[in-house]
């Protein structure tokens, strides 16, 4: 008799197991309906969502190229919220590169989404002249300083030692305007107004391109996001406005991109996918 | 890729982008001859540019001693040995530049510095080719050698960093060949970075843009040479527009230097991007080494710049040198004097071909004292 019951409590669990075992991994991205969005990529409600592996292509489209193939795949999940969708990428990348430095790169990655549903997608690659692309591009050092890493020289290369940086000088009292002045004057890209150059409060950007070359910043970045180590890679969620076009009925097309810093990846040289499909479906 | 000329090498070659000339050209020569290494040069271009965070390693402006000297590290010889020896025919170049060499998927031959290439801006200074011992110094002329190379950005006229970013974030300005990042589109993928030959272009980890050299562009469009230049111990430099060769006026003094007598030299022309700050080779050094440095030219160069004391038009020019703030665009010679004009023909200075000697007598009559350091 005990053994009966140990019997029934066994398949019991099992079955239990198997109700909150995550949906079968599909070909194309499935986005799940859902009442709110997880931003933390470890949080449990991405369970709801089946993955899809998109399997990574080299850039080898247009110079400078990728020619050595580095990560094979983006494991991705999606969910929807109102108007926002929820996209949570992860892949492996057994070493971390989260410092900019010459001939140091960071690791990377980027959601694509045609700006307009229309029947024929912008070319995958960054998309063409009159049919763009909407981007959004998340980046393990901009998640390093919204995790905390300090503004100075020191942070990068310990070591370091300074004499004396003209907006210190004593005579420029802190925090004024003066003393700001004197600092974006010897920081170009901030003085250009360029968004990269400025103290990063998001790890997130949004971009928005018509071909290859002509990525430019959005007029706002929109988009939240951030990324986590995982066992042996980077796990991210980006969570932007849903896509022009996706509905229960009408499905879109995503496209993704990985950096490896580690193997000298930035820009045009990257792993890449085509449009894969994307489409919408109520939790069950 | 298109087809260009570049007179440098003699021959037509490939460049990323069709030719198209700037209506001139900003150019400076110059004189290894006279550099002591000081680095005023390197401080003054750093506090007035690369004083800021992120900045800290860059040297828009270095000197290095030749032989053993290179900032960042083995710079030259690295793409020496990519490129795989220099072969010159006359005039002719015919090896392979960084552009003609490119491998597949890459836009010009080039290789990435990393941070601690950097971490040696005084490696072999000073440091002479070959052992002074057994008493080899009391012997002339001395077998050992080095010299000082001062480098800033050479403004290319087929700059390899232009051509190498996919973001058309680099360009040349039109009306005066300064070669400029636009900080507002660069996103910092350092493909400048790599595909400069001379490494004058620099990753600014703060900001996450490259930096580079801006020949001191608002003080070039008031008609004043660089920082860098003007504050020259040496006075080794002259800042100007250079013409090409068919367009050479005899009293643009960068035209007479490079096209008409020859003296001034580009920085590595095999590379292939028509450098525009020439120099004048260091005499005492052997010619094998000048040439891999300067091309085919550094015989005749060197032999009318020992010749230059009994040569009034020479050396009345190289007199020119430092001696004002503000850039000759034409210069004349007068007699036993030689003046550096602007645009406008106004006289900008005034310079003897001797300078006169005074000798003060040891006793000073009117304090009635003696001058000298004799107890
Ligand atoms: S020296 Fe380098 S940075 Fe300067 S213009 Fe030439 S290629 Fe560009
Ligand atoms: S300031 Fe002039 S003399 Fe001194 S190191 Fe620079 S180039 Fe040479």
């Amino acid at each position: 008799m005990r053994t009966i019951w140990t019997v029934l409590l066994v398949v019991a669990l099992g079955a239990g197991a198997a109700c909150r075992r995550p949906p079968a991994p599909t070909p194309d991205v499935v986005a799940v309906a859902t009442a709110t969005l997880p931003g933390d990529p470890l949080d449990r409600a991405w369970q709801a969502a089946p993955e899809h592996v998109a399997a990574l292509l080299l850039q080898d489209l247009v110079e400078p190229r990728l020619m050595t193939p580095s990560t094979a795949a983006v494991r991705v999940r999606a969910l929807v919220s109102g108007d926002e969708i929820a996209l949570r990428l992860e892949w492996a990348d057994v070493e971390a590169d989260d410092r900019p430095g010459p001939g140091q790169f960071p690791d990377g990655c980027a959601v694509q989404f045609p700006q307009k549903a229309a029947a024929s997608a912008p070319d995958p690659q960054m998309g063409q002249l009159g049919q763009g692309v909407d981007i959004t591009f998340w980046r393990a050092d901009w998640q390093a300083t919204v995790n905390g890493r300090g503004d100075t020289i020191q942070e990068l290369y310990p070591n370091a030692t300074v004499d004396h940086y003209p907006f210190d000088a004593r005579s420029l009292e802190r925090g004024s305007d003066a003393q700001r002045d004197m600092a974006t004057r010897y920081a170009p890209a901030v003085g250009a107004g360029n968004v990269r150059g400025a103290w990063r409060t998001s790890a997130v950007e949004d971009l928005v391109a018509e071909g290859p070359g002509t990525l430019s910043p959005a007029a706002t970045t929109v988009s939240r996001g951030g990324g986590v180590r995982t066992a042996d890679g980077w796990a991210v969620v980006i969570v932007r406005p849903r896509p022009e076009g996706l509905s229960l009925q009408a499905p879109a097309t995503v496209a993704f991109a990985v950096w490896q810093g580690g193997a000298g990846e930035a820009g045009a040289r990257k792993m890449r996918t085509g449009w894969v499909p994307l489409s919408m479906r109520e939790a069950p | 890729m298109a087809r260009v000329h570049n007179w440098q090498i003699g021959r037509e070659m490939s460049y990323w982008y069709p030719e198209s000339r700037p209506e001139k050209q900003f150019a400076a020569v110059f004189d290894t001859n006279k550099c002591i290494a000081c680095q005023t040069c390197t401080l003054a271009c750093k506090t007035t540019w690369t004083s800021g965070k992120g900045q800290e390693y860059m040297l828009w402006n270095n000197v290095e001693t030749k032989p053993y000297g290179s900032y960042p590290l083995a710079w030259d010889l690295k793409l020496l040995d990519m490129i795989g020896g220099s072969q010159w025919n006359g005039g002719v170049y015919e090896g392979q530049t960084i552009f003609e060499s490119a491998p597949a998927g890459e836009r010009v031959m080039g290789w990435k510095p990393e941070a601690q290439d950097y971490a040696y801006p005084n490696v072999g200074e000073d440091d002479c080719a070959g052992q002074v011992d057994g008493g080899a110094e009391f012997s002339l002329p001395h077998m050992a050698w080095f010299f000082y190379l001062a480098r800033i950005c050479n403004h290319c006229t087929y700059p390899a960093c232009l051509a190498s970013c996919p973001r058309g974030s680099i360009y040349k300005r039109p009306e005066d060949g300064i070669v400029l990042v636009d900080q507002g589109r660069c996103r910092g993928y350092q493909e400048c970075v790599k595909g400069c030959p001379y490494k004058k272009v620099f990753f600014n980890p703060m900001t996450g843009t490259s930096e580079k050299c801006i020949a001191c562009y608002p003080k070039m469009e008031l008609g004043l040479q660089p920082q860098c230049f003007v504050n020259c111990i040496g006075k080794i430099r002259m800042a100007g527009y250079l013409s090409t060769p068919d367009k050479a006026r005899a009293d643009n003094p960068l035209d007479y230097l490079v096209h008409v007598r020859k003296i001034a030299l580009p920085l590595y022309p095999q590379f292939g991007l028509e450098p525009n700050v020439y120099y004048i080779p260091p005499i005492h050094v052997p010619t094998p080494f000048l040439r891999q440095i300067f091309g085919p030219g550094v015989d005749a160069a060197v032999a009318a710049y020992r010749n230059a004391p009994n040569d009034d038009d020479l050396a009345g020019l190289l007199s020119l040198f430092g001696s004002t703030e503000s850039v000759m665009t034409r210069w004349v010679r007068q007699g036993q004097e030689v003046a550096g004009v602007d645009d406008r023909g106004t006289t900008l200075v005034r310079v003897p071909l001797t300078e006169p000697v005074v000798e003060r007598a040891a006793f000073d009559r009117v304090y009635q004292i003696m001058r000298h350091n004799c107890p």
